[in-house]
């Protein structure tokens, strides 16, 4: 069976049980949705409760729901969201669009400023910028995202009146989305660039001391040439890695970030999800997600190929 | 390459004109800052606003931290809530707490109580220029009772309904007495027919607006990516005429966003349903010099539940050291920094109807030792945790929600300084409720809502009757409950209210342990605010009288 063949089979396996899992899950956590979706302070009749049950399809056996539930997925059906009132595949492309933008932009700026900031701080570690800029990304990591969001907003929305308080746009014109955007944008990209700061400038150390980078030194290459056209390129696996780690987090958003600057993205659909027990909305973003860490560990294993030649050379 | 400082210095001065650059393009321009979104009412808006506005468009904003999460009117809870200013419920809740008409003029009951006729004010119109009859308030009570969850009760008590256009009413029937409909009708939105009888599932009805209204206002526009919900003046409301051309609420996921909105000049109010500005805040914008505060007595609270199942918190001499070793004046001050009170044992704040005082709770750890030794609790061993009459140490679970971990902790160590261990559970929503709503837990530290405190038989019976979600199976409570639950007249009333709060005082079933109150911060270039404690400052009259000074 040909390697490709095999990697298919692994991915359909994974799929299949996460399809599981997400169905599993969310049932597994305490509490009734139909009690969730009643309220705290609203009294209803039992009878009523089960009949909203039935609605629901939630008296029905486990193995019966699970049964509707691939059936449905078969379908590209991913459901009724009991808190949103919308089909959940219309309240995820909504969702998705608006993640995708601030998260995407975000997760690809982190990483362009992360990994040529931490390759040149790696490369060159002792000097007194590198120092500076290393301690810097260090702080940034360490600080709790809802911190440095509401210092941001404090910051350059409060006291600087520069930026806007809350929301996408004002009105939906690109200019305004932007003006939107930048504060959101910039305090997730500084902590994804903090991170692959960090593992890339660790990695260029490691690699610099290997005998190939002694060697192009001792063939005559200047510096920078071997940095960005030898040592970045063997630094980089582990950043791939994250990057497909990241692809997870892209949609499930920036639940803080969200929090902070009122944004209508993924975390907070998910974190409203767990806390009203809306299954159907969990399941579908769940899936998304999953899809979405699929397909990046697949084009991580394409990437590896190119970034390195020993990953495609056969055993 | 060396980075020398001048190097430094030019790149990092090349980088705030590119960064500036960028941000001078992302800057709205003044054509975009006016929204252009066309409504239905559009033309009669202009008639009004030529007659209204002859200068600049006056606009209300109120920043709020209750998030809109659907753009479904009769789905989304706090959309909802909002929407009473647009489409009236039929009753409200008055000043001074008692439950006046809204949409209707006055209400009839008949003495069986099963027989409620509601009389439609003639003054009201839809913003669509369709006069509001009493065929929409019956279509609207059908509808809530067959299509939402909350309302099915409805759908399972009314009998028959029917409309007279003689004397514009609307009379509902149900199969059995029913004492409290004009408070249930405190929440459901009325609904025009004409609009939502061709929408064959509401629940599953969204749109960004215009919804039709019979308010001063309607709703132009709500939009989930700017957190922005729009009312706007409705051209048909034949009523006292408003302030205000437009009023804009905005919501903020973050709480400490809303106060920074607020504080920069944002918004012009701050409300929170059932909530109060956040204390901690208060000095922080009383600095501003630009906000006055209203200040009331809130229906909602805090309280130490005690299940009485098993002993020994089936035993009142135990409850009463319970009550003793609580530092109220601590626990008040810390939550509330001073926005609170000492609670009164018959646990009903005093904003509520049919308030009674009763004796002040009282922190007195020596005299709470002193009863539980005279119970028969004494702490045989010397550990310093007194033993249950079977000789082992009492130990309570107490649980929380996150959020109430340092009253929790405060509990745990005044209970532990009279000989009685805490264990706290801190558990999640979906636990919380399961487990409140069945009774599976020993005390609980939990808040009330304003109405909370009026379901059931009100006076916070809906949290503690056995057959609702509490765990007082005592017939004289129960008995008290339904005394209430069969009555309208008001004396009946007031005599079974003083009765129940007499009963909270003496058998303690649960422990109240601050009353509070909430502050609603305003800009002072406004006057006229009014405040109910059901909705706070979100009422009618508010809307109607705010003015700028």
């Amino acid at each position: 069976m040909s390697e490709m063949v095999k990697k298919t089979l692994r991915y359909a396996a994974s799929f299949f049980l996460i399809v599981t899992l997400n169905f599993a899950f969310p049932r597994l956590m305490p509490g009734d949705p139909v009690k969730n979706l009643i309220g705290e302070d609203v009294y209803v009749s039992e009878a009523v409760m089960e009949e909203l049950r039935a609605e629901m399809g939630l008296n029905r056996p486990l193995y019966e729901q699970f049964t509707a539930y691939i059936g449905d997925l078969l379908r590209f059906d991913l459901g009724y969201s009991y808190h949103l009132h919308s089909p959940v595949a219309e309240v995820l492309r909504e969702r998705i669009g608006w993640t995708l933008l601030f998260v995407g932009v975000s997760v690809l700026m982190g990483a362009v400023l992360g990994t040529l900031l931490g390759a040149y701080a790696g490369w060159k570690p002792e000097t007194k910028v590198n120092r500076l800029v290393c301690c810097g990304f260090i702080a940034l990591s360490c600080t709790p995202p809802y911190f440095l969001a509401l210092l941001c907003l404090d910051i350059f929305a409060f006291e600087l009146g520069l930026f806007p308080f809350k929301g996408f746009y004002d009105v939906p014109t690109p200019g305004s989305v932007m003006y939107h955007m930048f504060l959101p944008v910039t305090v997730m990209a500084l902590f994804s660039a903090s991170r692959n700061f960090l593992i890339m400038r660790g990695s260029v150390i490691q690699e610099k001391g290997q005998l190939y980078a002694l060697y192009a030194r001792a063939k005559g290459l200047y510096n920078i040439s071997i940095l960005f056209r030898h040592v970045i390129k063997n630094a980089s696996l582990p950043i791939i890695t994250l990057l497909a780690l990241d692809f997870g987090f892209l949609f499930s958003g920036a639940l803080f970030t969200e929090i902070v600057f009122s944004l209508n993205g993924m975390g907070t659909l998910i974190y409203d999800a767990i806390i009203g027990k809306d299954y159907p909305v969990l399941q579908g973003s769940f899936l998304v997600i999953a899809l979405a860490v699929l397909l990046a560990n697949m084009l991580a294993d394409l990437l590896y190929a190119v970034a390195d030649p020993r990953v495609r050379r056969p055993t | 390459m060396r980075w020398t400082t001048s190097r430094v210095f030019c790149i990092a001065a090349l980088s705030l004109i590119f960064l500036g650059g960028i941000y001078l393009l992302m800057l709205p321009s003044e054509s975009e800052g006016a929204s252009g979104i066309e409504t239905p009412a559009a033309e009669a808006d202009a008639e009004t606003d030529a007659n209204s506005s002859e200068g600049p468009e006056k606009v209300l904003k109120i920043a709020t931290p209750n998030v809109i999460k659907s753009e479904s009117l009769i789905g989304d809870y706090y959309l909802g809530i909002f929407a009473h200013l647009s489409n009236f419920p039929l009753m409200q809740m008055s000043e001074d707490g008692k439950i006046v008409g809204r949409l209707a003029d006055h209400y009839e009951v008949s003495e069986d109580h099963r027989e409620w006729t509601f009389y439609i004010r003639d003054d009201l119109y839809w913003s669509d220029g369709v006069k509001v009859t009493p065929e929409d308030v019956q279509f609207s009570m059908l509808y809530y009772g067959e299509k939402n969850p909350s309302g099915r009760w409805i759908n399972e008590t009314l009998e028959s309904s029917s409309v007279s256009d003689t004397d514009n009413s609307v009379t509902f029937k149900f199969n059995k007495p029913y004492t409290r409909i004009d408070l249930e009708f405190t929440t459901y939105n009325i609904l025009p027919a004409h609009v939502w009888e061709s929408i064959e599932n509401p629940m599953e009805y969204s749109s960004k607006g215009p919804y039709v209204g019979c308010g001063p206002y309607y709703i132009e526009s709500v939009d989930l990516n700017t957190a922005r919900l729009i009312f706007r003046k409705n051209p048909y409301w034949k009523g006292k005429k408003c302030a205000f051309d437009k009023v804009e609420v905005d919501w903020y996921a973050s709480e400490d966003a809303a106060c920074l909105a607020l504080e920069k000049g944002e918004a012009d109010t701050y409300y929170k349903y059932a909530s109060s500005y956040p204390y901690a805040n208060i000095e922080r914008l009383e600095k501003t010099g630009d906000f006055n505060f209203v200040e009331k007595d809130s229906a909602g609270m805090c309280y130490l539940g005690i299940t009485l199942n098993e002993a020994p918190r089936s035993d009142l001499q135990f409850r009463e050291a319970l009550a003793y070793a609580i530092n109220y004046e601590e626990l008040m001050q810390l939550d509330t920094l001073g926005y609170g009170s000492v609670p009164n044992r018959g646990l009903v704040p005093p904003g509520m109807e049919y308030y009674k005082p009763t004796e002040k709770c009282t922190y007195d750890p020596e005299k709470a030792r002193e009863i539980l030794k005279k119970a028969g609790y004494e702490d045989r061993n010397g550990n310093g945790i007194v033993e249950n009459k079977n000789g082992k140490d009492i130990l309570l679970e107490l649980m929380i929600l996150p959020g109430y971990e340092r009253d929790a902790e405060l509990l745990q160590e005044y209970f532990r300084a009279v000989g009685i261990d805490i264990e706290i559970e801190n558990v999640d929503q979906n636990t919380y409720m399961d487990r409140k709503d069945t009774s599976r837990y020993e005390l609980v530290f939990s808040r009330t809502t304003p109405w909370g405190m009026l379901m059931h038989s009100g006076l916070g019976t809906g949290y503690f009757d056995s057959r609702r979600y509490g765990y007082i199976e005592d017939p004289a409570f129960t008995g008290l409950c339904d005394q209430i639950l069969n009555t309208t007249d008001s004396e009946t009333l007031r005599s079974c209210s003083y009765s129940l709060q007499d009963y909270y005082a003496e058998e303690l079933p649960v422990i109240p342990v601050y009353w509070k109150k909430v502050v609603t911060p305003y800009n002072k270039r406004f006057e006229g605010w009014h405040y109910n404690n059901l909705d706070g400052i979100y009422t009618l009259d508010t809307f109607l009288d705010l003015h700028e000074v």
